[in-house]
């Protein structure tokens, strides 16, 4: 079977990591790389628990092959906050109760984080549509749209 | 469950791909965006030895107009269109649909390329491209040719390609005058569609009477569904709550839905009148209110 060194530059980091054809970007991640933020549920694009940034863009990373990842830049959630601080949408997702068991937070963190790279200051049917392809089986939708709408007033704030 | 082993093979170029399959007719698959294809690989539905990545070929993914015919790459995904300006300026009914295409992570790796090539009955594109005459551009290792979309569509994941086709480009020529467009779908959060329906609507602008019509349903079927008798009652009339109301009942009619987990064969039925009479109303609007811009 084919196997191949890709070039994966994760979180800033570049690895030169040998994968076989039928490895996913999510199996690369977490067995290779020991970043476990990224998770499997559904395993077909549904519920959002594997999402990672691919070249900036959400991707499902249970349905990418890691050999199609070749040469792109990806972010996980181990990726964000700085010098141990966490970045904001984690802070806001603690002070707004956003999670339960969690396993669906680092995809949602990082749904959100491509969602206000868009649209700063989206409206709230955006920020319903953007965010509905993950979901939440702890049910805490409505605490995650608190959180996301206090980072989209806070960047108004700033606007002005 | 995981992928089962297969072979992962880049091509470079359309010519180097199409040989490629050429010689594995039954064990390789094109791979674009893998949305839908690796789904089935790890159902277990399709277990091809090879994928032939065509993403790594040059010059597949753009979106262009000129001549009156806009022009888009076969690896052009879901995403671009979304967010495309010359989409959203000369055919504004894909932008408007794009949004509600499955989740934003599927778009953006899905491609209009394989949303057509795949011939899946659940999706968006089809019955849009249809009502607006689209076609796309076929090629292999030598050569090219042109078919309108709606020869595309065979059956059940079946389409009228060559094992050593690709498709290309799809081309749409820019709406006539007077030529109003909606479509409407129905689904369940963001789902696939569980019915979709195209009307297109050209008018006379002295008569305003409707000139031509394109009734064209998706999900109810095993491809997408010309209802040309609904087309036909619509021709030579004015906008009319009965003549729509009408072709809504032949929709309802013509078409061939199977009852599933999601809903019965009645239900989906109901719901494609309802979503023909409100495109046929909103596509006539459409094609009036050019009458005064
Ligand atoms: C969870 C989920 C939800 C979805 N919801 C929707 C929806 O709401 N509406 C909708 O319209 N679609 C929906 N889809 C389908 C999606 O649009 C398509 O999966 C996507 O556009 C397919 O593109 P791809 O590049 O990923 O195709 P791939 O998975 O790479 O390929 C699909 C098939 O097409 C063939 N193919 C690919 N490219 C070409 C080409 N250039 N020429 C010929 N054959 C080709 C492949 O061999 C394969 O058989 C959904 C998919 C998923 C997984
Ligand atoms: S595990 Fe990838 S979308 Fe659910
Ligand atoms: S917090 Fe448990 S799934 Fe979201």
């Amino acid at each position: 079977m084919t196997r191949k060194k890709i070039i994966l530059s994760v979180n800033g980091v570049r690895n030169e990591i040998e994968v076989e054809a039928k490895e996913t970007l999510l199996e690369t991640l977490r067995n290779r790389l020991d970043l476990t933020g990224a998770k499997l549920g559904c395993d077909q694009q549904v519920c959002g628990s594997c999402t990672v940034l691919m070249n900036d863009l959400p991707v499902s990373s249970c349905s990418v092959l890691a050999m199609d990842a070749d040469g792109c830049e990806i972010l996980t959630v181990e990726g964000l906050g700085a010098g141990g601080a966490l970045h904001p949408i984690q802070q806001a997702f603690i002070e707004h109760g956003a999670f339960q068991c969690a396993y669906c937070t680092p995809g949602l963190i990082l749904a959100v984080k491509y969602l206000l790279s868009r649209f700063p200051r989206p409206t709230e049917p955006q920020l319903r549509h953007y965010l509905a392809g993950n979901i939440c089986r702890c049910g805490c939708h409505v605490e995650i749209l608190q959180a996301v709408r206090s980072l989209a007033r806070r960047a108004q704030e700033n606007q002005l | 469950m995981g992928l089962n082993r297969f072979e992962y093979i880049e091509a470079s170029s359309i010519p180097e791909a199409s040989r490629f399959l050429a010689d594995r007719p039954e064990e390789a698959r094109i791979y674009a965006g893998g949305t839908s294809l690796l789904l089935l690989m790890k159902q277990r539905i399709a277990r091809p030895a090879y994928l032939v990545n065509i993403k790594k070929i040059p010059g597949l993914r753009y979106i262009d107009k000129n001549d009156g015919t806009v022009r888009i790459g076969a690896l052009t995904t879901h995403h671009d269109l979304e967010f495309s300006p010359l989409i959203r300026r000369w055919l504004p009914v894909i932008s408007e649909l794009e949004p509600e295409v499955a989740n934003i992570r599927v778009r953006s790796t899905g491609t209009i390329g394989g949303n057509l090539g795949f011939a899946e009955p659940l999706t968006d594109l089809p019955p849009v491209l249809i009502a607006m005459d689209a076609r796309i551009k076929v090629a292999d290792e030598s050569l090219e040719r042109l078919l309108p979309l709606e020869h595309l569509f065979r059956g059940y994941y079946e389409t009228s390609l060559r094992p050593q086709e690709l498709i290309t480009e799809i081309q749409v020529d820019l709406p006539a005058p007077f030529f109003g467009i909606k479509y409407l779908r129905f689904s369940m959060g963001s789902d696939k569609p569980l019915v979709g329906c195209a009307v297109g609507i050209r008018i006379d602008p002295e008569s305003k009477l409707c000139v031509d019509a394109r009734c064209v349903l998706g999900c109810v079927g095993p491809t997408p569904l010309r209802v040309r008798e609904a087309e036909e009652a619509l021709k030579g009339l004015p906008y009319r709550v009965n003549s729509s109301a009408k072709a809504a009942r032949i929709a309802a009619t013509a078409c061939s839905p199977l009852t599933d987990l999601r809903a019965t064969e009645e239900y989906k039925r109901a719901i494609v009148e309802v979503l023909m009479r409100r495109a046929v109303e909103e596509a006539f609007r459409r094609a009036s209110s050019k009458l005064q811009g």
